[in-house]
């Protein structure tokens, strides 16, 4: 039996997200909402900015809500920060890469209003966005989230519903077996993934964090990575964009969300902030760090692996 | 295109020994890039330079390769030669292919493959080498000397008296260090303190030496030329200023039975003290662990009689930030324990002696303390244990020293010598005691030094037995000495009053501690290291810090005084620059392409970068970029590897430069 | 899936060395002022600092037909540059455990320190290294890569076979 996850909530959510845009953007308090309005299909939404308090009633928030807005403060989109304060809506993961940006002095945090859901979890991209949310059709970073109530924010719509426990985490289990598995093995399932990568960079588009003006893997002087999208040079990109995510990663898994190839490429980020955490005792979360954990050290760090 | 030269030394046999030097240049002539390739017989001999220059202008080579000894030890040569030819230096880079090759490999064939392998991957880097504008940077005309034994007086004063400012820090109270605690010195018998203490003196007496005691190093940052060291100067209690050097504080101390370190803790001393009464500066100063009143609150007898008013309970340490260009480190040594083992040390202890349980068991230096006429004894050679005078005395040589399955495999070089004047002394004062002394050979190389080790035997009735002593036990009130005379064959048992051992010498304790803060290296005796063993004996690696004394190894007071007074020469050759020029592998941030996360900044140790703002012609903020500062930059290159987008390169290790050789494998 | 492993008895395995210049190189340096002996197959990269080595140069390295990867530096506390291995020791405790994930065997990547002093230290690890990758046989994970040209790999998720029966 599949449990069905109660999220009457987000009606009141979407409703108080109308009314808290129409207010800030009505008193001046912001110059853009960065939001979600409903797409075409039943029940979708399509991330939009808005500009005017009356463009507020277009706005909504479903269990189809599954973009991280952060993106849209980042990258080509950088300017739009810098023309005024911005709304932005934020579940408790989208909050954690905005953290992240703060961190890197890619945002400030007066620059932005945020406006903060209680989430109760978001649909897999698999699934119709008009069916009903369950256990089993829960986006996998949903089903281990720890941050489903964001903190900090300027504004979060009030609600009397407890909030669903955690589920077991999917990440978790097939990492678990993957660590399970040979070298031979792992590189075996990696490979047939990798090879898989049409090289559309849709992983890099959409995430918060990739907001380099030019990627080290479009550079030619040198060539660190082959850009075509052969098996040696899919390879690469892969290590280098989770090796260049560690430490930094929120767990939004657009990444995973938007490939077109399938590729699990949110297992690579989750394995990633295992390591980190087991490590150096660091995950995201919440507060503003001034250094991450590979712009650090301390003294006492591991170094059983040196010989 | 590139028109690179490729010249392989033959080292005279060293390396053509092992590796085919004429396949190298075959092998080098035939890669892309490649103009000219010869080998010769001393590359970095006059010929081989004019060769080299020859070729540049002759072959109009644009980049060269050099494939030779180690880049530490010829990169200078070389790229000084490359710049007399015209060429920018930083286009010369050098293939190690003795110390990584022909040293390390017998195989012919395989040394040879992998001479041509180094000198591919030397050539694809140097290709994409630029030419990198030489870095000025100002000089602070000042000194900073750590330690203030004979070495840093030396150094301190000679520095000084060159006319420029000195910072001279003390760790002990007094400055002095070991050579103030001697009776007297080989090979001539002259009192120590008598000719030391007027160099003391010269030290406080000076106008250019500022004199910092009882203080130790915090914190040292920047690089040559222009350091900023942070010196702490711990609370004496006694305010140094209005001091008069009374003494009345210490004569009315009531705790009274204090062990003296300066006597190796045979005399005694009061908790408000100087070590020595020749103490410079001759301020006491307040030791707390042993002070009633810190202890309990009660007493403060000394503040009651001190006339000036100079007691002062409440003094704190305070941090003092001192700008240099040049530090000399004069840190000395220290004798090895024999009976603990040192906490972390790898070196073993020596209990089976009985030092630290047999009291008349002693070390060297408490023996210089007994010697001496300013000693806890007045200069009478007794027993620590009953205060009789030693009768029989038996001396070991080579405690700690030239024993590698204790840890210390090197010899500590004034042992012979300070043994042969221990006898003589003792001989001297007791005339009719014995003297034995065991040993394994005696080392006596240096002036008029095997003639002073000649008189102990010959004059002064020394009895020298060539072998170790097996076993060492008290008996009585006597202690019985077993070894054997190795030259004759036979076992000795000597019944001896007292035993002195010629404990090994050793880096004084947190010499790593302080190498770390100076960013020196240090080798696994916590020894310095200086640049080169023959030719650099008194700088270390990191440029703009000197070497002086027993710091870098074992040394007697005449190689000690010489080598601090090299450490000032070349601290006045810095200082008669006005502007320093600097390697300029440093760090450049593309700023086209920063996006300001400033990772760089996070991992920088150095705080070299900052950030910069862009702004349009009207004064707009467009974006905020990291810069780094050349002058702080130390050329690490963290910041690179850190650098998600590679925005920041370092200059002479560039990602290019890299690659290119990893795709020439 | 995963590539036979042909072991002749005359392979001769590639191993980089990536290195700073203090410590490790010159440690190097003095293993051959000693004329301590070592198998010949290393090659050595002389950065200033283990700082500056990025892990895509380990990719690379392995990229270009390496079988072992040795890094090396400063022990800590005695770097040169203050603090650099302590940032690399950091970046390369992560690096190594995501090789690992991705099926690289972690037995071809070592990490040391080697000071100035500890020629014995040099010739011991590059000998462990070197022997070690000899009997593991070549690396052929990423030769192989290199070879392929595109995905010949199964159609797994339900979207991918859909739309190729569409085609």
């Amino acid at each position: 039996m599949i449990n069905t996850i109660d999220i009457s909530h987000y009606g009141t959510v979407a409703e108080s997200i109308r009314i808290e845009a129409a207010r800030i953007l009505g008193e001046g308090l912001v110059t853009a909402v960065v939001a979600y309005t409903a797409g075409r299909r039943a029940g979708s939404v399509q991330p939009a900015i808005i500009t005017s308090a009356a463009e507020a009633e277009r706005l909504t928030f479903t269990a189809a809500s599954v973009n991280n807005l952060a993106v849209y403060l980042t990258k080509a989109k950088k300017d739009i920060p810098r023309s005024g304060r911005i709304g932005i809506v934020v579940k408790g993961c989208d909050l954690k890469a905005l953290v992240g940006l703060m961190g890197e002095s890619q945002l400030q945090r007066e620059q932005l209003y945020l406006i903060g859901i209680p989430c109760a979890g978001v649909l897999a991209s698999t699934v119709r966005p008009a069916e009903p949310l369950t256990a089993g059709n829960l986006a996998p970073k949903c089903r281990e989230c720890d941050a489903q109530l964001p903190e900090g924010c300027d504004y979060v719509p009030e609600i009397d519903l407890p909030l669903p426990t955690p589920l077991e985490s999917t990440y978790a289990a097939e990492i678990a077996r993957l660590e399970g598995l040979t070298p031979a093995e792992r590189w075996a399932y990696w490979k047939e993934q990798f090879a898989k990568c049409i090289k559309c960079y849709a992983c890099r588009q959409v995430c918060p964090f990739c907001f380099c003006e030019q990627c080290l893997c479009d550079r030619n002087k040198p060539q660190m990575v082959d850009t075509t999208p052969r098996p040696a040079g899919n390879t690469a990109w892969h290590i280098v964009r989770a090796m260049h995510l560690a430490g930094r990663c929120a767990g939004c898994a657009e990444c995973e969300r938007v490939c077109p190839m399938d590729i699990p490429l949110n297992l690579l980020n989750r394995k990633m902030a295992k390591e980190l955490k087991e490590l150096f005792d660091y995950e995201a979360g919440f507060a503003v760090n001034e250094k991450g954990p590979l712009t650090m050290f301390m003294e006492k760090d591991d170094q059983s692996f040196i010989k | 295109m590139s028109r690179i030269g490729v010249f392989i030394c033959h080292c005279g046999e060293n390396i053509s020994r092992t590796v085919d030097v004429e396949r190298v240049a075959a092998h080098a002539a035939a890669l892309p890039g490649v103009a000219y390739a010869t080998e010769y017989k001393y590359m970095c001999s006059d010929p081989g330079q004019t060769l080299l220059k020859k070729a540049i202008r002759e072959q109009r080579l644009t980049h060269v390769v050099v494939a030779a000894c180690s880049p530490r030890m010829h990169e200078r040569t070389f790229r000084k030669a490359v710049e007399a030819a015209g060429l920018n230096p930083y286009l010369c880079e050098m293939a190690n292919i003795r110390e990584h090759c022909s040293w390390v490999h017998e195989d012919r064939e395989q040394a040879t493959v992998k001479a041509c392998d180094i000198v591919g991957m030397m050539v694809e880097r140097t290709k994409k080498n630029r030419v990198l504008p030489t870095i000025t940077v100002p000089v602070t005309k000042r000194s900073l000397v750590i330690g203030g034994g004979i070495a840093g007086i030396q150094a301190a004063l000679d520095i000084a008296d060159s006319g420029h400012e000195v910072v001279l820090v003390e760790r002990e109270p007094s400055i002095g260090g070991h050579m103030a605690q001697l009776s007297e010195t080989f090979p001539t018998l002259d009192c120590s303190q008598c000719i030391m203490t007027p160099k003391m003196v010269d030290v406080a007496n000076h106008p250019k030496i500022t004199l910092y005691t009882y203080s130790e190093i915090e914190l040292v940052e920047g690089y040559i030329g222009n350091f900023q060291v942070t010196v702490r100067k711990r609370a004496r209690s006694v305010d140094e200023r209005t001091c008069t050097g009374c003494g009345v504080c210490m004569t009315k101390c009531p705790q009274k039975k204090i062990p003296n370190k300066f006597d190796q803790y045979i005399g005694m001393r009061t908790a408000i003290y100087v070590p020595f009464p020749q103490a410079v500066p001759n301020t006491p100063v307040i030791d707390r662990e042993n002070c009633t009143r810190f202890k309990t609150g009660k007493c403060g007898v000394c503040q009651k009689v001190c006339g000036p008013g100079a007691v002062d309970f409440e003094q704190q340490d305070t941090l003092i930030v001192e700008a240099v260009g040049a530090i000399v480190v004069a840190t000395g040594f220290d004798l090895y324990s024999i009976s603990e083992k040192p906490k972390g040390s790898p070196i073993k202890g020596y209990g089976e002696f009985g030092h630290g349980k047999i009291p008349d068991v002693i070390d060297g230096m408490t023996f210089e303390r007994l010697a001496s006429a300013s000693g806890p004894t007045g200069g009478k050679i007794v027993r620590p244990s009953d205060g009789r005078e030693p009768k029989q005395i038996v001396f070991i040589q080579c405690i700690g020293s030239r024993a590698r399955e204790k840890g210390i495999s090197y010899c500590s070089k004034v042992c012979c010598m300070y043994t042969a004047k221990h006898t003589m002394l003792y001989h001297h004062k007791v005339h009719d005691g014995q003297a034995y002394v065991f040993f394994m050979d005696a080392r006596t190389p240096g002036k008029s030094y095997d003639e002073f080790w000649r008189r102990s035997i010959e004059e002064e009735e020394a009895v020298y037995i060539r072998g170790m002593v097996s076993r060492l036990y008290q008996k009585g009130d006597k202690i019985v000495v077993m070894g054997s005379d190795i030259a004759v064959g036979v076992q000795v048992e000597i019944e001896a009053d007292m035993v002195v051992l010629a404990t090994a010498v050793q880096p004084q304790q947190g010499a790593d501690l302080l190498a770390q803060k100076l960013g020196i290296s240090y080798d696994k005796y916590n020894f310095y290291s200086e640049a080169h063993a023959k030719l650099r004996p008194v700088e270390c690696a990191t440029a703009g810090i000197f070497l002086a004394g027993a710091c870098q190894g074992p040394k007697d007071i005449p190689e000690t005084v010489s080598q601090a007074s090299a450490a000032a020469a070349k601290v006045m050759t810095l200082f008669s620059k006005e502007r320093l020029e600097r390697e300029p592998i440093v760090a450049r941030v593309r700023e086209v392409g920063c996006v300001g996360c400033f990772a760089c900044k996070k991992v920088c140790a150095y705080g070299a970068v900052e950030e910069k703002e862009i702004r349009d012609r009207q004064g707009n903020l467009l974006r905020v970029v990291a810069s780094v500062n050349p002058g702080v930059c130390a050329g690490c290159g963290t910041c690179q590897a850190t650098c998600p987008s590679k925005c920041v390169e370092l200059d002479g290790y560039t990602d290019e430069q890299i690659v290119a050789m990893i795709e020439a494998l | 899936m995963h590539p036979e492993k042909t072991i002749s008895s005359d392979f001769e395995p590639k191993v980089i060395a990536f290195v700073c210049t203090w410590c490790t190189y010159a440690g190097a340096d003095l293993a051959g002022t000693s004329r301590m002996q070592y198998p010949s197959n290393v090659r050595v990269l002389k950065f200033p600092c283990t700082g500056r080595i990025d892990p895509v140069f380990i990719l690379k390295a392995f990229q270009q037909g390496a079988d072992g990867v040795l890094v090396s530096g400063c022990h800590p506390g005695d770097c040169h540059y203050i603090a650099g291995n302590f940032h690399a020791r950091r970046r390369f405790a992560a690096f190594r455990k995501l090789l690992e994930f991705v099926g690289v065997d972690l037995q071809r990547l070592q990490f040391s320190w080697v000071s100035a002093a500890e020629g014995g230290k040099w010739v011991e690890v590059v000998t462990e290294l070197t022997e070690k990758v000899r009997a593991m046989g070549p690396m052929m994970e990423f030769k192989e890569l290199a070879l392929e040209e595109q995905w010949s790999g199964a159609m797994i998720s339900p979207e991918l076979q859909d739309a190729y029966r569409q085609i």
